[in-house]
């Protein structure tokens, strides 16, 4: 049973698991703020984002543009060899000037846009149905996904699932919108059913092929760059999925699924491994899924229920989840009340990390916990710390942002070499009364990254370096708070 | 050669004391080769130490998103083949002709050059018993060597260190890449993982903040100390299942002490070795580039993991494939051409493999879709060089759902490479016995 947390666990620590896992963490003061509110206004002050207006402009090329798409294809249809090639060299450019723009802001709507929960779901979203641009290759279609993510964050799985199938970018990543009747295309039925919302096991591969079938008709408009129904390439006879046999769609198909119980099973435990940081247990999954379908699969009564769960607070769950990238860098600039470093940093550090937006390595997503850690990675959180927090530039190379092909890696390059970075403001996170002394500075600092203390010897550590430091500059105070972050228990939320 | 000496003597007093010998895995050993010799002098004879110079190496080569075998090692001979592949069929004209039967694509003239050298092997036929067609499943089944209707969390790789290299370096595994595959899962988890050797270390502003750096990396422990079989290893998880055995942050700091002990090594090789021969600029040409340095420069290690993307051919295979399976020849060729100049190619022995084939029809978008059996290379200077196995016949009636039929189990390929190259018993850390194929 979802039993919720009595109130007298409530407090600083619960308050600031809750806006880590639930949000990308905070200052203090937020915390605070939180712990104050007490756990249900706590919980709906972050769930009930529609009550908060966001008022983020959307980039200026989000919007279907079919004089361009019309353009575009007429250079590659009658333009000359060279016409095409510029053609081409032109697109890829728009494209990645794009891409770099929509990474900018999602990762600015997470770090300081007004509904954090929102965001945190849209990134579920992203690693669940993972799309990657690298064969989408359109920016549009990938904030058109984003936004769909956005705008069914908490809704009802039944809606999500058939938007995400009509969704441009998965119709192009799954190969669907090239699926005919004659030679029906396995890819979004086989991963629908895998990855998306049942699991391998509770499928035959019969019901893949039948299902397919199902799919057929459900393809792309390219110029009016939208879903849409082709009944020509449909296969109108029946099919058996699921030991139902009738002449189904991909509207039909996809009800039958929903109507599994194993689906509610199947996305609830990812929703609590998500959160959690950890697989629940079958009794757990059972709650949690019999919630999710006494609510007509609407998420929202769910999270609500998980959120305000004392499963979800207790020990074992509470710092013991492996930060993602994306949840490193921007808990760290929240944390820290600094600014996010420019788009192509990010994007740098991101892929550094093992987490590029908008390209995960397949469409299974990232796998998550402990594998974001490897020597190399841990390394690299070590020293892009240093960047955060002194506003210089990490130590990137052209390999770090090398594509596919070309010469995209140099460009970046160029371009972060003109880049600036703030670093952290030491007087913002440390009053004069805390930077009084070292024990003090140590003891605030631990208190704002970590929301415990690390273990004696560290501390000790910790303070012998500031020892060495005879005024304990603010550049000091920086290399503490980087030496901070360069710990194991940085790299845990 | 003092520093490297205090630096074994911490170590050991920290494995000894302060873990405990329960830990000692956990804590790179030493990158001595002396050392490590001293040590294997006064252990199980099973066990291997690797010494950096005269070991035999693997390198594992993955091709990743099902490479279409049947256009690889093309049977151009083949009426079905062409019956089958009206468009994306390669004439005789195109491909490199192994014999009368079947040729090499035409890009793999690195691979044609290996072969009449008698130093490429090209298994035919590799697959499994119930074969799966999902690129996540096929790709586990591969990485940890398990039936197919069996879920196996450890990695083939992992258990061999588990079983025949316990105590030894972390850099026994090496992966060029920013993730660590799941066939290094162990029950003890070694493998270091990076990819670019110039940032792989701890960037200091100062000797005091490197020093605080290296204190405050050396034992963050949740308590209690977990003993030898409390878990918390990398391997007792499903990919990207966080794991429940032990806290997250045991996992990080023993991460955090490999990475530490290992960066110094790795960058020095990089920075003092060159390489003597042209790489290609991809992904993989550059990741070769990199072994090569490293085998060079005598790192411990015993198994290199490489890969390479891009096979899920499913639409307009014809130019996809072309650009990939040049770049895999002459990445190769490169490696080998620099192992030779090094006087390192007899010990080094490359293998490639893919989580599947692809069917044996094309579709409707000149590609293929997920198939089943396909062929592995085998390449070094003691290969049994030629062809093995049976071409799997294309007839429509031979063919299971659309794909051809292995007959080479990987594993017997596995269990060849164990047993004939690596010199260790398979059984073990296949879990049963498979019969070796002599690859080499």
């Amino acid at each position: 049973m979802l039993k919720p947390l009595s109130s007298d666990r409530w407090n600083y620590v619960t308050a600031a698991h809750l806006l880590n896992r639930a949000g990308f963490g905070g200052s203090p003061a937020e915390i605070q703020k939180l712990a104050d509110l007490g756990l249900d206004q706590a919980v709906g002050h972050l769930l009930d984002y529609e009550k908060i207006t966001d008022q983020t402009p959307n980039p200026d090329w989000a919007k279907p543009n079919p004089e361009e798409v019309a353009k575009y294809r007429e250079a590659i249809r009658n333009g000359t060899p060279e016409q095409k090639q510029q053609a081409k060299r032109e697109e890829q450019q728009l494209a990645q000037r794009r891409m770099l723009e929509l990474r900018g802001w999602w990762l600015q709507r997470m770090a300081h846009g007004p509904r954090p929960f929102q965001e945190k779901m849209v990134l579920f979203w992203h690693g669940h149905f993972a799309t990657s641009v690298e064969k989408v290759k359109n920016p549009y279609f990938m904030w058109r996904q984003n936004e769909l993510f956005r705008r069914q964050a908490t809704g009802n799985w039944q809606q999500l699932l058939l938007e995400v199938g009509q969704d441009p970018a998965m119709l192009l990543w799954l190969d669907q919108a090239q699926s005919k009747k004659d030679h029906p295309n396995e890819n979004y039925a086989r991963e629908v059913m895998e990855l998306f919302a049942l699991g391998e096991g509770h499928y035959t591969e019969h019901d893949i092929s039948e299902a397919a079938r199902a799919l057929t008709g459900w393809s792309l408009e390219p110029q009016a760059q939208k879903y849409i129904y082709r009944s020509f390439i449909h296969d109108f006879r029946d099919k058996t999925i699921f030991g139902q046999t009738g002449n189904f769609t991909g509207e039909d198909f996809i009800a039958m699924i929903v109507a599994q119980p194993q689906s509610a099973r199947f996305i609830t435990a990812k929703i609590w491994n998500y959160f959690a940081g950890q697989v629940p247990s079958e009794a757990l999954n059972d709650d949690l899924a019999a919630v999710l379908r006494a609510n007509g699969n609407n998420f929202k009564p769910m999270l609500r229920a998980l959120f305000r769960s004392e499963q979800f607070y207790a020990p074992d769950i509470i710092r013991n989840q492996v930060k993602s990238p994306v949840q490193w860098l921007v808990s760290s600039v929240r944390i820290l009340e600094s600014e996010l470093p420019p788009p192509v940093v990010s994007w740098g550090i991101l892929k550094q990390l093992g987490q590029d937006l908008f390209a995960p390595p397949n469409v299974k997503g990232w796998d998550g916990g402990v594998t974001w850690i490897t020597t190399n990675t841990l390394l690299t959180r070590y020293n892009d710390a240093q960047a955060l927090v002194d506003g210089q530039l990490p130590p990137l190379t052209a390999g770090d942002f090398a594509g596919k092909g070309g010469n995209k890696g140099n460009k970046a390059m160029q371009a972060m070499q003109r880049v600036r970075m703030g670093g952290v403001n030491v007087e913002k996170i440390l009053t004069p009364a805390q930077r009084a002394d070292k024990a003090t500075i140590v003891a605030a600092l631990e208190h704002r990254l970590f929301q415990t203390t690390l273990n004696t010897d560290q501390e000790q550590t910790l303070r012998e370096f500031l020892d060495s430091k005879t005024k304990m500059s603010d550049a000091d105070i920086r290399t503490t708070i980087r030496l901070m972050m360069s710990t194991p228990a940085y790299q845990v939320t | 050669m003092n520093n490297q000496i205090t630096l074994q003597t911490r170590r050991e007093f920290l494995r000894r004391t302060v873990l405990g010998s329960s830990l000692a895995w956990t804590v790179p050993a030493f990158l001595s080769n002396t050392f490590s010799a001293l040590q294997a002098e006064a252990a199980d004879s099973a066990i291997q130490t690797p010494t950096g110079k005269d070991a035999t190496i693997l390198v594992v080569l993955q091709m990743a998103g099902g490479n279409d075998g049947i256009n690889t090692v093309v049977p151009y001979a083949n009426d079905f083949y062409h019956k089958a592949r009206p468009h994306i069929g390669l004439k005789a004209a195109e491909i490199l002709k192994l014999n009368d039967a079947v040729g090499l694509h035409g890009s793999m003239k690195g691979f044609k050059s290996l072969y009449d050298a008698g130093q490429l092997s090209v298994i035919q036929g590799v697959g499994y018993p119930n074969p799966n067609r999902s690129h996540f499943r096929s790709t586990e089944i591969w990485q940890t060597a398990s039936d197919s209707d069996r879920i196996e969390k450890n990695g083939w790789i992992g258990r061999y260190f588990d079983n025949a290299c316990p105590g030894a370096d972390p850099a026994a595994g090496v992966v060029i890449g920013s993730q660590l595959p799941q066939a290094f899962f162990a029950t003890k988890p070694k493998g270091i993982v990076f990819n670019n050797p110039q940032n792989y270390r701890f960037i200091a502003n100062g000797t005091a903040t490197e020093e605080s750096y290296k204190k405050l990396n050396e034992l963050e422990m949740s308590s209690p100390q977990p003993d030898d079989n409390s878990g918390g290893s990398i391997g007792m998880l499903p990919a990207g299942m966080p794991m429940t055995g032990g806290r997250a942050m045991d996992f990080i700091s023993r991460t955090a002490l490999d990475a530490q002990h290992s960066s110094d090594e790795v960058r020095a090789i990089a920075t003092k070795v060159q390489n003597q021969a042209e790489y290609p600029g991809s992904t993989l040409g550059s990741s070769l580039k990199l072994v090569a340095k490293l085998i060079g420069g005598g790192l411990p290690t015993r198994i290199y993991y490489v890969s390479q993307g891009g096979y899920d051919t499913h639409t307009n295979q014809l130019q996809s494939q072309q650009r990939l399976l040049g770049d895999l020849a002459d990445s190769v060729k490169s490696f080998t051409d620099d192992l030779k100049a090094q006087g390192n190619m007899g010990r080094v022995l490359v293998m490639t493999f893919s989580e599947f084939g692809r069917r044996v029809s094309e579709n409707a978008n000149g590609g293929t879709d997920h198939g089943a059996a396909a062929p592995m290379f085998i390449i070094g200077n003691k290969v049994k060089a030629g062809l093995l196995g049976q071409y799997p016949s294309l007839a429509p009636t031979d063919l299971y759902q659309g794909d051809v039929k292995y007959n080479v189990d990987f594993r017997s390929v596995y269990a060849g490479v164990l047993e004939n190259w690596l010199k260790t018993k398979s059984t073990p850390i296949l879990g049963k016995t498979f019969t070796p194929l002599p690859v080499v």
